[in-house]
This record gives structure tokens, C-alpha cells and sequence, in this order.
């Protein structure tokens, strides 16, 4: 299972990818990811975004690589839902993380 | 959730009535129900100030700060700034650090987003007469530690808001030492309460381009630097520097950072599609902004002495009461030229008609 998270628009209008495989995890660490990525219902249609956007509010898509075929799912943070913003956190906070800078 | 934070609560204001109901009557009811509405909303525990409401309304209701000018005012009162403690979203405004006319703190974050959003303020009031964002004495409401290591700074219709920077985009603590980026945040308040230019494609492109225009002079004043010695950067100083200088540049776009794709002429202009798509920015607002910045830089420069003397004075006031919501590029450049020849003179309208065709948009 891996997640690559992509985060554009915003302040600077830069697109950044992090990705996280859950390979690269000790087993612990692994099983928290594999909950944590259940948790953000990733599957689920996300809340409307309001009328009209807040100016410079980061873009982001999330995309599952697990068996069958790539879940991709997109949020704004306007309506980027509390257990997402903490599985990007989470994935933030990995040294196993590979990140790079442009799409 | 903690009823200590002063954070939205919903549980506190269902106490005194349902919030939808307020917030209906907040906006939609007859003046004496709208006052009313207010302040049962602003006397909850959870809510101290009336503008905290406003960023409720806007937040949980969907409302747009636009309807809700000529209530919440409180004159005396010209900015706060409160501390999203790394919450998000869900935690904004957050937690009260520093209010009006209190001495600095320990937080440098928050000591810096006062004196941004202040010497933000002092330039409208001083240069344009305009008394803060709705030209009616709105307080200005920031949060600072926004998110956890967050890379970026916002406006959410309400208020800014501000993220740490991770340190792999953005120095930790970057987005709030440049001035340029806090007056390029308030300025987005300013284009929404005026021309309220859609955030998308070239009018978002415009809408992203006074912000930057706005911010670079707000950062020129302050420095007190002619439109010939201005750097033109916009966040110069607050990347790592693995990845560059600046964010933006005016006089030269594309070239702030490695991996900049700002053009600065039509000809290189990206047709991005608007479809929430990260890599897309919003159909390209922060990307195809290099070509009206380029215009403003060039028109400053010919125009010469203080950049928000002439040129500025232009780009304020067609924002302010010539441009629409879907107003694109040409018709920006036209109101510019016109609003240039009103003001001063043919020369002016010369050299900003000259601008306009250096960056490909006239002929
Ligand atoms: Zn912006």
C-alpha cells in the first residue's frame, strides 16, 4: 500500500508530492498507517466546498495505490475533513517519507 | 472539545439559540434582527468579538463576509491576532494572543502578523484613504501557527491565516516575517469587498496580481524605496534557499525560484483548466499573475519616484471601482489607461498603455 499526496495552489502556487509506501514502515508503524488511511474514509464524497474559494487555500490530492486499481481524491481546505488533515500530518511526519518538489 | 478554547463552539451557541437561526437572521433578518442576531452570537462564551462571528458565519454557514459589511464593526478595535495552537481548520480563529494596543509578546509569529497587518493597515488609511479592508474600520483578524508545519498563508473570507512552514518549502516561521506576504493576504479582503474578482483563470490571475501589486508596495513603503530600487520580489527571504530567492518576481517573472513558471508576456501565457486539481491552481492564478505584475513593474519603473504614488494610485482605484467579477486581463489594462489619463495625464496614460502592450495583453 502506498499514499502520494500532491499539494498545489496555495501562497506560493507550488506543487509539492510526498509519498509514503507502507513497505518502507516498520510493522507497527505500518498497521497505524493501514488505520489511519481507513479513518480518512478516502472513499467517501468529501463536503462541498464553499461558494467561492478562499484566495491562496492549498489544493490536495490524495491517491491509494493498494491491489486494483489507484484511488485518486481531491480536497481544498476549505473542506479537507479533520481525519485527512491528520493522516497528511502523520505521513508529514515520517522520515521514511520521498518528497519532491514540482507534479 | 474544550470550552476554554476560544475557538468556534458549536455546543456553546446552541445554548443560546440554534447558530443557523442567528446566522440566518444575522444576515438575512431586518436591521434590528441582524443587531440582535450579532449579539447573542458575540456575548456566547466561545465567541469574544462580533468579527469572530463573522468568521463563523463565513466558516459554518457559507456566508460571504460581503453581506455581512456595516454590522460587527468595532471601531476601536483595529486588528487582533490569535494562535491556532496546530489545530486547522476546525480550530480557527483559535486562541487569543494579542489584542489591539497590547505590548508585544513572547511569540514572534504573533508580534510580526500585528505589525504587518498594522503597517498594512496605515498604508490604505494613509496612502489611499481607505480605512482597513471594507473602508469602514473592519477589524482585521489573523491567525498565526496555523496547521502543523504548515507551508502556507490564506485568506478563508473572514481573516488571514498562516502557517509555521515546514522547513523543506518554507523557512520555519517565513510566511509571517515577510511584510509583503502579510499586506498580500489583506489585500485579497480588499479585492473581495471591491471588484470581488472570481478565483479562477485570468480573473483569479488578476485577484492574485493586486495582491502581489498591493504587497510589493506595502513592503516599499515601509523600506521607503523608489519604484527604481525596489527588489519587485514578493516573499524574498522565506524559502529554503535550496529552492530560491523569492516566491515571485515582478520585474522579471519566472525567475524567483528554480521551477518558477511565472510568464511575462501573453505569449507564454498557461491555459490551465480550473478543476480542483493541485497541479492546476485554480486554472493557473499564481502562474499567469507574472503577466500583470510584469505590466505594473514596467509601468512603475517609467513612471518613476514612489511606486504607490502614480502607479499604485491607478491600480487602486480601478480595483476599487472599475473592475467586475469576471473581468479579464484586457479589460484590467483598458480601465488602467483610462483611470491613468483621469488622474494625471497623457503621459501616464502613455506609459502604463506602453506597459500594457510590453506584456502582450494591448497593442
Ligand atoms: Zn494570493
Amino acid at each position: 500500500m502506498k499514499l502520494i499526496i500532491f499539494r498545489g495552489g496555495g501562497f506560493a502556487g507550488m506543487v509539492a508530492r510526498t509519498e509514503l509506501d507502507a513497505k518502507s514502515l516498520p510493522r507497527d508503524d505500518a498497521e497505524t498507517f493501514a488505520s489511519s488511511i481507513a479513518r480518512a474514509n478516502l472513499r467517501e464524497e468529501p463536503p462541498p466546498p464553499p461558494e467561492k474559494s478562499w484566495p491562496d487555500a492549498q489544493l490536495y490530492e490524495l491517491c491509494l495505490e493498494e491491489s486494483g486499481p489507484t484511488l485518486n481524491v481531491r480536497y481544498s481546505e476549505e473542506n479537507l475533513p479533520e481525519d485527512v488533515r491528520l493522516l497528511v500530518a502523520w505521513v508529514d511526519g515520517r522520515p521514511e517519507r520521498v518528497e519532491s518538489m514540482g507534479p | 472539545m474544550s470550552t476554554t478554547r476560544e475557538g468556534i463552539h458549536p455546543r456553546t451557541l446552541c445554548s443560546i439559540a440554534p447558530p443557523d437561526l442567528l446566522g440566518r437572521l444575522a444576515v438575512e433578518g431586518d436591521p434590528r434582527q441582524r443587531e440582535a442576531a450579532v449579539r447573542a452570537l458575540a456575548t456566547s462564551a466561545a465567541i469574544r468579538s462580533q468579527r469572530a462571528v463573522m468568521g463563523y458565519l463565513n466558516r459554518q454557514l457559507n456566508v460571504n463576509i460581503g453581506k455581512m459589511v456595516g454590522f460587527g464593526v468595532i471601531p476601536e478595535r483595529r486588528l487582533t491576532i490569535y494562535d491556532n495552537k496546530t489545530n486547522g481548520r476546525t480550530f480557527l480563529p483559535g486562541v487569543r494572543a494579542r489584542d489591539w494596543g497590547e505590548p508585544p509578546v513572547k511569540d514572534a509569529a504573533v508580534n510580526q502578523a500585528y505589525d504587518g497587518s498594522s503597517a498594512t493597515y496605515e498604508f490604505f488609511r494613509d496612502i489611499y484613504q481607505r480605512n482597513s479592508l471594507d473602508g469602514a474600520g473592519l477589524e482585521l483578524i489573523s491567525s498565526v501557527h496555523y496547521g502543523v508545519a504548515f507551508d502556507n498563508a490564506f485568506w478563508d473570507g473572514t481573516q488571514m491565516v498562516y502557517g509555521d512552514g515546514s522547513g523543506r518549502i518554507f523557512q520555519i516561521g517565513g510566511l509571517t516575517r515577510a511584510v509583503d506576504v502579510i499586506a498580500h493576504e489583506l489585500t485579497h479582503g480588499i479585492t473581495e469587498l471591491t471588484a470581488a474578482l472570481i478565483y479562477s483563470k485570468q480573473p483569479g490571475a488578476l485577484n492574485e496580481s493586486f495582491s502581489d501589486v498591493f504587497g510589493s508596495l506595502v513592503k516599499q513603503f515601509t523600506l521607503n524605496q523608489t519604484a527604481a530600487e525596489a527588489d519587485w520580489l514578493i516573499g524574498e527571504g522565506i524559502l529554503v534557499p535550496e529552492l530560491g530567492t523569492a516566491l515571485r518576481s515582478m520585474i522579471n517573472p519566472g525567475t524567483a525560484y528554480s521551477g518558477d513558471q511565472q510568464p511575462g508576456h501573453m505569449d507564454h501565457y498557461k491555459d490551465l483548466p480550473d478543476n480542483n486539481d493541485p497541479r492546476n491552481d485554480n486554472g493557473g492564478v499564481h502562474i499567469n499573475s507574472g503577466i500583470p505584475n510584469h505590466a505594473f513593474a514596467l509601468a512603475a519603473r517609467a513612471m518613476g519616484g514612489y511606486a504607490w504614488e502614480k502607479a499604485g494610485k491607478i491600480w487602486y482605484t480601478v480595483l476599487t471601482t472599475r473592475l467586475r467579477a469576471n473581468s479579464q486581463f484586457d479589460e484590467a489594462a483598458r480601465a488602467t489607461v483610462d483611470v491613468a489619463g483621469t488622474l494625471f495625464s497623457s503621459t501616464e496614460q502613455d506609459m502604463v498603455h506602453d506597459a500594457w502592450k510590453q506584456v502582450g495583453v494591448l497593442s
